[in-house]
């Protein structure tokens, strides 16, 4: 289980401007849950992701795992990241044992492992390919499977897919929740894409100004198709996030001559 | 070979202008009153009484005759004075590369690792840098005498600020993404160093390589011409006592085509560390 605890976090800019990425944020996020953090750039949410992560300290507050406080990065939080993180000096098979190789597995084991999750995420004939053979779905998908292989019961997800085109950017939905499904991790995951929220998400937790706007949760069935999306618990559900997502007060545009 | 010329005929052709263009020049210079010493050499004489010539510099008395002790020249101690000092030199600067290779790698990794290192070694990096390396081939003499050690130090130290300076560079470059992701899998800080920076930059790792390869050439032959008593080197100052130009020639020509075979070698070395690179086949067949 994840607690954030009043987490503030601020940034100051290079013109000297302080930025609140973070304000007061408290929240709670249950094991072999499916939460999308939602907002629009700039909003705070990769900031709580990353802060989770361990890779971005706060300012106040504190978040904790299972009880433990998050003082940096650990094995039971794996990440994937909108880059491509695959390192290229590795084969495919090398990517996904990295993890397990972390925490000194023996070659044994990290072979099965990793031949089990290139199976999971449709590779299985990859194994011994240089990232660079691969297509840019492909090698996210080989991200997914090194965080998987490494057994985090948590995985983070900093908008993974916005770099896709969008039929790749389905299939990888998919294979998500299939994943998910399977697994039962704890998965957070940002995005910015309201559709990608109502096909991944159990709950989705708006983002705005560094809080939390909404907690909502998302009732819809799976395979959540565009028939279930367009349900009328869908789209009030939609409504409801683009309403937060939208400008406060419309601003009068300036007339231009 | 055929294919070849067919795509590089201009380049054969300078070349071979080249080569004619110096025997021309041989034949067309004034006659130099020492047999031994005409202004430009001609190739016939190059590869005729220059190399046999150089057994002047085998001085072991066996297997060939030694020229000194009014021995006749040979082919054969020609032969066996080139392999001789030529060893001596690729072994001073084998071990050289190595040492600075390794030396000046691991002090990068350090400097950038450590904030302390960075600030014992970061303003004086870059008075050492600015130094010529062949100005301090008399002090190096100085300290250690004309040994194989003071040739092979020095070289390390030539080519060891550029692996130092190289390796800053290239830690610096390493995007942030991979070593924040080699941490989230769990990796410490020296996994992140040994599985994620050392192989990130070995890329730019070879450009240091390169520029070394010649640097490292140019290191040895300096310190064998002021120092050390042995070595191609020194065979090229003992061809100028007497102005053999012919055997200072030839002596060159071996040393291009060894610095020419070094780079072949690191070549294929870099094609397979390399292999995985996304622009491997391309930069690959520029150089």
């Amino acid at each position: 289980m994840i607690k954030v605890i009043n987490a503030s976090c601020l940034f100051r800019h290079t013109s000297g401007e302080e930025v609140r990425a973070l304000d007061d944020v408290s929240l709670a996020i249950e094991v072999s849950e499916f939460v999308c953090l939602l907002g629009r750039s700039g909003h705070g949410k990769s900031t709580l992701l990353r802060s989770v992560a361990g890779l971005n300290p706060l300012t106040s507050g504190r978040i904790e795992v299972d009880g433990a406080v998050v003082r940096g990065p650990g094995v039971e939080r794996g990440m994937v990241f909108q880059e491509d993180t695959v390192f290229p000096w590795m084969t495919v098979q090398k990517n996904i044992e990295f993890g397990l190789r972390a925490q000194n597995r023996a070659p044994h084991e990290r072979k099965r492992e990793a031949a089990r999750w290139l199976e999971a995420v449709g590779l299985a004939r990859f194994g011994e390919s240089w990232p660079k053979e691969l297509s840019g779905g492909m090698r996210k998908r080989v991200a997914i499977a090194a965080a998987f292989a490494g057994g985090a019961p948590i995985l983070l997800m900093d908008e993974p897919f916005g770099a896709l085109d969008y039929v790749t950017r389905r299939d990888l939905q998919s294979l998500l929740i299939d994943l998910w499904q399977r697994t039962r991790r704890t998965i957070v995951f940002v995005t910015h894409d309201v559709e990608e929220a109502l096909v991944l998400a159990e709950r989705v937790i708006v983002m705005r100004r560094g809080r939390v706007a909404d907690d909502i949760p998302v009732p819809l069935a799976r395979p959540r198709d565009e028939d279930e999306r367009a349900s009328r618990t869908g789209v009030e559900i939609s409504k409801r996030i683009l309403h937060h997502l939208a400008l406060e007060t419309p601003v009068a545009a300036p007339a231009l001559t | 070979m055929t294919t070849f010329l067919r795509r590089n005929w201009i380049s054969a052709i300078v070349i071979v202008a080249l080569i004619v263009g110096w025997e021309v020049a041989g034949h067309l210079a004034p006659k130099s009153p020492l047999r031994e010493s005409p202004i430009v050499p001609p190739w016939e004489f190059v590869f005729g009484r220059a190399i046999i010539g150089l057994s002047d510099y085998w001085k072991f008395p066996f297997w060939a005759p030694v020229p000194e002790l009014g021995g006749e020249q040979t082919l054969l101690g020609a032969g066996l004075a080139v392999g001789y000092h030529s060893l001596l030199t690729l072994y001073r600067l084998v071990l050289g590369l190595l040492v600075g290779a390794v030396g000046g790698v691991a002090l990068g990794l350090a400097v950038s690792r450590s904030p302390l290192a960075r600030a014992l070694l970061g303003p004086s990096l870059h008075l050492v840098r600015t130094c010529p390396l062949l100005a301090m081939t008399p002090l190096f003499q100085f300290w250690l005498g004309g040994t194989n050690l003071a040739a092979i130090l020095f070289v390390a130290y030539g080519v060891g600020v550029i692996y130092l300076v190289g390796t800053i560079n290239a830690v610096a470059n390493v995007p942030v993404k991979f070593i924040e992701s080699a941490l989230t899998m769990g990796a410490t800080k020296s996994m992140v160093y040994r599985a994620v920076v050392l192989p990130a930059i070995l890329p730019e790792l070879f450009s240091s390589i390169f520029l070394t390869l010649g640097l490292a050439w140019s290191a040895v032959i300096g310190a064998e011409y002021i120092g050390v008593d042995s070595g191609i080197g020194r065979m090229i100052i003992w061809s100028e006592y007497f102005s053999n130009t012919g055997r200072i020639a030839a002596i060159t020509i071996l040393i291009i085509v060894y610095a020419f075979a070094s780079y072949a070698v690191c070549r294929r070395v870099q094609r397979r560390m390399l292999r995985w690179h996304p622009q491997a086949d391309r930069s690959l067949a520029a150089i």
